[in-house]
């Protein structure tokens, strides 16, 4: 028994590289995209801003799992054929992407027009404010929201078992079929539960670091 | 030094300054007073360009305001009733960033000028502290030493002490009296007026977007013409 849990954790393990990968290339692209996202939405240029709602209302307003389909099933009708792991990566990354557009904006609007003035008397230029001023404050205001997110990018990640990607749920699901065992869900669980708390803390201690200003 | 030829501001239909015209010379110390609404932080606003004017000249040494961009705002500082400190920064972070960012000096520079600005301001032991750890009147005086850390010849305090409980407010009034003997020209919009007396050469007293009155302390205070003046005071006064 304790050798088969070992066995099957071994294989499960191997397939949550799959969702590893996927996860921080999902987490470092996103991030940027929000942030870039987010400038744009408060440019007040009025194109790129409705460029921006748009492309966030169409995000954040359809599943996550049909988007991942018209990546993966959908654009190859259009002559674009990506391989899962980039159609899997490419659809989290806008999909997350629209999310951190707003939750970043949403923090960055936070932030008192007297931060803006005090930084302007003392001389500094629309960028050195943003980068030294204002988004170094957004930081600590969006970090629960962000943690939210992080968390539940775990559990989305799940979905790319659906276009046939070996990830964790599915080297899980693989598992219980050709042994007729409920003990890889268990198992799978618990990797997910592990996952999720290292998150978790990670983003307590973040959130403690930027804890000392305030 | 600061010199204003009838200017001009409107926020939509409201006419905040109208036809605003007076020179400060290099190391006069204006206070400008009157009642709420009238125009007087709307005033340092434009100087500074946090407001821009609707029409009018506006020279700070010898620079046009409009045509200079930036420059002409280069040698001016200012401090906010709400002090607007970086809450992300320790009191020494908030006096260097702008002087090391702006200015690009190095760090051992901009430290040891912000070092003696804090001490200056009496507040050295307070360097590696946040914001958020200081009473009011500790706030100020830090804002106060981060707009000296750019070195300004020109600074403008828009109602410095007007959010501090009473208590604190003599601990700043003292730094701003402080810099007035070292000969920085000043101008302070202030409900201050035993300090606006004592620190002025000139005050300035505003009503309804308009200087009404450009005059000696002593004759604003002591002797004061208008009505609408005399009114005023006694208002304010009544108060303390």
């Amino acid at each position: 028994m304790f050798d088969y849990i070992l066995n099957v954790s071994g294989y499960v393990l191997e397939g949550s590289l799959v969702t590893f990968q996927l996860y921080l290339v999902t987490a470092i692209f996103s991030v940027i995209l929000g942030v870039l996202g987010a400038l744009g939405k408060i440019s007040k240029i009025p194109l790129l801003e409705s460029i921006l709602s748009f492309y966030t209302w169409v995000f954040r307003g359809t599943p996550l799992l049909l988007q991942l389909f018209f990546a993966y099933y959908g654009l190859p009708v259009l002559g674009i054929t990506l391989e899962p792991f980039p159609a899997a990566a490419l659809t989290f990354i806008v999909n997350y992407g629209a999310y951190f557009t707003e939750i970043f904006r949403g923090g960055i609007e936070s932030i008192g027009d007297g931060q803006y003035e005090a930084a302007k008397v003392l001389g500094m230029n629309y960028r050195q404010t943003m980068s030294r001023i204002i988004i170094p404050q957004t930081v600590k205001r969006v970090l629960p929201a962000t943690s939210n997110e992080a968390i539940n990018l775990v559990k989305d990640s799940a979905l790319v078992a659906v276009i046939g990607l070996g990830d964790l749920l599915r080297a899980a699901k693989v598992a219980v079929t050709r042994d007729f065992s409920i003990i890889p869900f268990i198992i799978a669980a618990v990797f997910y539960l592990i996952i999720s708390s290292v998150i978790v803390t990670v983003f307590r201690k973040l959130e403690e670091k930027y804890s000392v200003y305030e | 030094m600061i010199k204003a030829k009838n200017i001009n501001k409107s926020f939509g239909e409201l006419e905040v300054l109208r036809d605003v015209s007076f020179d400060v010379q290099q190391g006069e110390v204006i206070s400008i007073i009157g009642p709420s609404g009238s125009g007087k932080s709307t005033l340092l606003r434009s100087l500074i360009g946090l407001e821009e004017i609707n029409s009018g000249k506006l020279f700070i040494e010898g620079i046009s305001v409009k045509k200079s961009g930036k420059k002409a705002y280069e040698k001016m500082g200012m401090v906010f009733q709400g002090f607007n400190l970086f809450p992300h920064k320790t009191v020494m972070g908030n006096l260097i960033e702008a002087p090391i960012v702006v200015k690009g000096e190095t760090k051992g520079e901009a430290k040891k000028r912000a070092e003696e600005l804090l001490n200056k301001v009496g507040l050295t032991d307070k360097k590696d502290s946040y914001p958020a750890q200081l009473s009011g009147g500790q706030k100020q005086r830090v804002a106060i030493a981060r707009a000296l850390a750019m070195e300004p010849d020109i600074m403008l305090f828009d109602e410095p002490t007007s959010s501090l409980d009473p208590e604190l407010v003599g601990e700043v009034l003292t730094v701003i009296r402080g810099l007035a003997d070292e000969n920085i020209t000043m101008m302070i919009v202030t409900h201050e007026m035993g300090f606006a007396k004592d620190v002025s050469d000139r005050v300035f007293f505003m009503d309804h977007g308009k200087i009404i009155s450009d005059t000696v302390p002593e004759k604003i205070f002591v002797n004061p013409e208008s009505e609408r003046i005399q009114n005023f005071l006694t208002k304010i006064l009544s108060q303390n």
